[in-house]
């Protein structure tokens, strides 16, 4: 029988380290600027595709540098920041390419329907738009939101899987170089899939407040986030509780 | 690690993923995967009756990780019972690409029959010719992926299982594709007859072009025009991702000291500094190339 008062009791800084970077996943998707299918028919601002998609996507690219580092070093900060580096290189290389597609494969320059100017620029959107649609293709502001939200997406993962990690190496008495030093460990396997499930999760969570489409902290929409993060706290406290028992229990 | 055999190795995952995104965004465009397929399941209720191969499984990364993941799992298998890694990944990607396109077979017979009050037909010429393909560049897709995964677990000693790393990949390229290719798809090709140079005015929503360049459109055209400029970018950009976040850590090996670890984030802060640079010229050039559409009200009053 496994004492799952004690394993939480012992674990208790660990359980917190993956709520908070639960609620991090959360609030990074709502810096992401996304246009849903309107953008993919460059109707309006923002990346084509969905919300979870291009979170995911950025995240878990983060993920796996996060994890890469993880298997030379347990220092946490160098962890975090690589799982941020790993992202923003995704979403930053995904956004450049996208605005080749807009640019030179369809024609239209950026311009955002939600403000008049850039706040960042101080460019004219506006007159840019071009008829009929709410605008299209990657301002300034959304890249650099963009590629914020993707930076916070990949700290959050990579905190997640640090936490979870530390939480099995606890309960098998190993050391993180000990794990490593086995190719595919089943605990690196767990917390690995346990990260992942947590990250799409809490991307899914925010798409309620996005509703399809957002360019960035500029979006009027933006200003919703705390509710997504509150419920990423009470939904991640939950899992990281599951996540204790399971990996702890091992 | 030698570095040179990291550099080798890395130029291999590159070259393998950059293949992978072509593929990725060709397969979406030949079977109307995504985004863009929104209009041409549109396109029937406009009175726009059309024979675009129609398959909307999912969205695509989490259409492509099932995929990729399918294919890991088997080749994951098959390498523990010994098998050579190229028989094994080539097995798995075999086993991925058919079940892919079971999905697509029953998503074209499903989603156009389902339209029949709008005259939409099944072609089963469109199902025969377009599934082949499909599958085919589904093969070429998560056989690259399969290869990157595979040099990360064996020549960087990534601790992910194959599996994981695969569905990460897939979903990573899923994403990618559809932000990136699928745009000159849905923006361009589907509304080629509008003049170039615009967002799709929502009052031309479901007009799709449905005549080709001889005879009717069929996929097979829009995956021609797109492997013009869609699927090519969309493959740099997975390949860059792939490459450039695993090249700061090939050069910079964290395993040798910590200082090195925070020389390769600074290395990699310095990549998105630039990139974030190159897009601001990028939007500067367009905006003058293209101009305003409007005039300013403001100025003339």
């Amino acid at each position: 029988m496994i004492d799952i008062a004690g394993l939480i009791a012992e674990n208790i800084i660990y359980l917190l380290l993956i709520t908070l970077g639960g609620v991090l996943i959360s609030v990074s998707v709502h810096f992401v600027p996304v246009g849903g299918a309107p953008a993919a028919m460059a109707q309006a601002c923002g990346i084509g595709t969905g919300t979870v998609q291009l979170a995911a996507g950025a995240g878990l690219t983060g993920l796996v540098t996060a994890g890469a580092m993880m298997g030379v070093t347990d220092n946490i900060l160098l962890v975090l920041a690589s799982g941020t580096v790993g992202a923003m290189i995704m979403i930053t290389v995904t956004m450049i390419v996208a605005n080749w597609v807009y640019f030179y494969g369809v024609g239209c320059p950026a311009a955002s329907a939600k403000v008049k100017y850039d706040p960042i620029t101080k460019d004219r959107q506006d007159l840019y738009i071009s008829q009929g649609t709410e605008g299209h293709a990657l301002t300034t502001v959304s890249f650099i939101s963009g590629a914020i939200g993707a930076g916070f997406g990949g700290m959050g993962g990579g905190l997640v899987y640090y936490a979870l990690l530390k939480i099995g190496e606890v309960a098998a008495g190993l050391t993180v170089k000990d794990i490593m030093s086995t190719t595919g460990h089943e605990l690196v396997g767990l917390a690995s899939i346990f990260a992942v499930g947590i990250f799409f999760m809490n991307a899914v969570i925010p798409s309620y407040n996005i509703g399809g489409t957002i360019e960035g902290f500029h979006d009027p929409k933006f200003k919703r986030w705390p509710r997504a993060a509150l419920t990423s706290l009470v939904v991640t406290f939950l899992c990281a509780i599951l996540a204790v028992v399971t990996l702890g229990g091992m | 690690m030698d570095p040179l055999i990291g550099m080798g190795a890395l130029a291999l995952m590159g070259a393998a993923a950059t293949i992978a995104g072509a593929s990725e965004d060709l397969e979406s465009d030949i079977g109307s995967q995504s985004n863009p397929n929104s209009q041409v399941q549109l396109a029937p209720q406009m009175s726009y009756p059309h024979r675009i191969y129609n398959k909307a499984i999912s969205g695509e990364p989490p259409s492509n990780a099932l995929m990729c993941a399918i294919g890991g799992t088997v080749a994951y298998v098959m390498l523990n019972f010994n098998l050579s890694a190229v028989l094994a990944l080539t097995i798995g990607s075999l086993v991925a690409a058919m079940v892919h396109g079971t999905y697509a077979t029953t998503a074209y017979m499903g989603r156009c029959s389902s339209q029949k009050r709008f005259k939409q037909m099944v072609y089963l010429d469109v199902l025969r010719s377009h599934t082949p393909p499909i599958m085919g560049y589904s093969f070429i897709t998560t056989f690259t992926i399969l290869v990157v995964s595979y040099i990360m677990v064996t020549v960087f000693a990534h601790p992910f299982p194959l599996p994981l790393l695969a569905f990460i990949w897939g979903i990573t390229v899923g994403a990618i594709g559809s932000s990136t290719g699928d745009v000159h798809y849905g923006a361009e090709r589907e509304f080629q007859d509008e003049e170039f140079g615009s967002g799709l005015n929502t009052a031309n929503s479901g007009k799709i072009v449905r005549k080709a360049e001889s005879g009717l459109r069929s996929s097979m055209d829009n995956s021609w025009f797109c492997a013009k400029f869609g699927g090519p970018v969309t493959g740099i950009a997975f390949g860059m991702t792939v490459f450039l976040s695993s090249w700061i850590t090939v050069v910079f090996d964290p395993a040798k000291s910590v200082a090195a670890g925070w020389e390769s984030v600074i290395v990699g802060t310095l990549i998105i500094l630039v990139l974030v640079v190159y897009n601001r010229k990028m939007e500067v050039s367009a905006r003058k190339a293209f101009g305003p559409y409007k005039e300013d009200k403001e100025e003339a009053a």
